[in-house]
């Protein structure tokens, strides 16, 4: 869908005058005109849906939580995916992505913990309840978390850095796949959340459907596009951080 | 030099590292797991450490719930301490609702599982801190080692799981239900704990900081495990609980300790060769 842009090499004397944001005008124009459209259609678009609240009105949040709650999991998949590559592989660019995708999902898991306990407090009454969902997504913010710390332990050990935090990963992917297939199904735990709503195409109305998918879009291409400008952030410094190193050493 | 004794044996199984054969591949394993408890039977450190945690937290916990032990009496009549919530509004007594099998069952986890994390990394540690690493990567491959190092975890955690669940028992009252399933599920448990304690302690070693990282990178992994856990717990402690409940139930918890074991044997040699 999205192009990485070239990065200028190092060497050439007009890449230190290149902004870094030349040739991404047009994913700030596409995506901020998707945002504003999910926003305006999240209020104006979309009806009150039935059981929700006597006006409907909190079934609005399905808008901006359920993509920020798909996101927070696929962005721990393509930091997995990442990470064996990097395994496999050996290039750093791989390491770069996989540690820039966990740290976004760190970042959308903790706005579907808001997002999804605001909701809570309104239509359930109370802003935790221990739902599996609520659960599983408290355990992500966890595991996140602790690779983040892992990261962090490892930040001046560059030498095992990427090899380390690739195998945790890969750890605790079985803890993360349990939580998307498992545990919502175990018997021992029960749900709040409406089961299968937004797979059955007949549950929603066209005005939800009409907001709901660009919502999921737009959300995904913001994720594509963040994850381009830290893996550029990343390069950059570590390219900075090399040449004030050879200066220092002449 | 009295820290090669320790590698002596493992130097003799790999005779021949140029063409590993499966034979010798266990005999390097469990040769491994010989050295350990060899040297840690010489010094017990990690026996003494996490057996004195252990005792010292269930210490902490027998005071901690006298104030829950007062509710036991009226709860004679309730099979397996399960509680049946209708009666507590029948009875109107405070019975506690949270401290029934399940909870205690759940509370032995915890504390087994800090134990773990208090004392598992030694293994590791300890090789890096002696600098017996760089030996021990020369004289066997990297599968034996993981190996090597899960079955001497697993066979510590069993000691000290023997030891600590009746007398855990014997402190909260906690039922043994069926005790083919309670040892069962003994057994799933230990195997999940043993085999995330290693992978992680090979992480944290490497990663060259001691316990605090250990702690943190180890515990998250552990609150899924604990779910299925208490999930099979609950089966256990049904009356009348069905053979295919307990089937699925224990079998996936089993199936935890399976997936981790394969994430883990797949992984460690990134973790552990240079």
């Amino acid at each position: 869908m999205m192009t990485t842009t070239s990065t200028p090499p190092a060497s050439s004397p007009s890449g230190r005058k290149t902004a870094p944001i030349q040739g991404a005008w047009w994913k700030f124009v596409l995506v901020g005109a998707l945002m504003c459209y999910v926003i305006y259609g999240a209020f104006f678009i979309a009806g009150g849906a039935v059981g929700f609240g006597h006006s409907g009105d909190p079934a609005r949040i399905v808008f901006f939580h359920v993509p920020v709650a798909v996101l927070s999991y696929v962005c721990y998949a393509v930091g997995a995916v990442y990470g064996v590559l990097f395994l496999r592989r050996g290039k750093p660019l791989d390491d770069v992505k996989s540690a820039s995708s966990l740290e976004l999902g760190f970042v959308f898991c903790i706005l579907a913990t808001i997002t999804g306990s605001i909701f809570a407090g309104v239509q359930w009454g109370q802003y935790w309840n221990w739902d599996p969902r609520e659960t599983s997504i408290a355990i992500m913010l966890l595991l996140y978390a602790s690779y983040l710390v892992l990261r962090s332990a490892l930040a001046d050990n560059v030498a095992h850095r990427g090899r380390l935090s690739a195998v945790y990963v890969l750890v605790a992917l079985v803890p993360a796949t349990f939580l998307i297939w498992v545990v919502p199904r175990i018997p021992y735990v029960q749900s709040l959340h409406p089961q299968n709503v937004i797979a059955n195409p007949s549950n929603t109305s066209p005005s939800y459907k009409a907001v709901l998918f660009p919502s999921f879009l737009a959300f995904t291409m913001l994720y594509v596009w963040l994850l381009q400008v830290r893996v550029r952030f990343i390069q950059l410094s570590e390219r900075r951080a090399s040449r004030r190193a050879e200066q220092r050493g002449q | 030099m009295g820290r090669h004794v320790h590698t002596a044996g493992l130097a003799v199984a790999a005779a021949d590292p140029v063409r590993p054969s499966r034979p010798g591949w266990w005999r390097q394993a469990l040769a491994l797991t010989g050295k350990d408890i060899r040297a840690e039977l010489r010094t017990r450190v990690a026996m003494s450490a996490v057996g004195v945690f252990t005792f010292a937290a269930l210490m902490l916990l027998a005071i901690a719930t006298e104030q829950l032990r007062d509710a036991q009496a009226v709860r004679q009549t309730v099979v397996y301490g399960l509680l049946d919530r209708q009666s507590v509004a029948v009875t109107g007594a405070d019975l506690r609702p949270a401290w029934d099998a399940v909870g205690k069952m759940g509370l032995l986890w915890v504390l087994l599982s800090f134990a773990a994390f208090s004392g598992l990394s030694h293994s590791f540690v300890h090789e890096e801190e002696t600098g017996t690493v760089t030996a021990l990567r020369l004289s066997a491959p990297a599968g034996a080692i993981y190996a090597g190092k899960l079955l001497f975890n697993l066979l510590l955690l069993f000691a000290i799981a023997a030891v600590v669940t009746p007398v855990y028992m014997l402190i909260t009252g906690m039922p043994a239900g069926t005790p083919g399933v309670l040892a069962l599920l003994m057994l799933g448990g230990c195997g999940g704990l043993a085999a995330t304690a290693t992978i992680v302690a090979a992480l944290a070693a490497r990663a060259g900081s001691g316990g605090a990282l250990y702690g943190a990178l180890g515990l998250p992994l552990l609150v899924v495990f604990l779910l299925l856990l208490l999930n099979a717990a609950s089966g256990l402690y049904t009356v009348d609980a069905s053979v295919v409940r307990i089937i699925r139930d224990v079998g996936g918890l089993f199936s935890y300790d399976v997936l981790i074991v394969a994430v883990s044997a797949l992984t460690f040699q990134y973790v552990w060769e240079e």
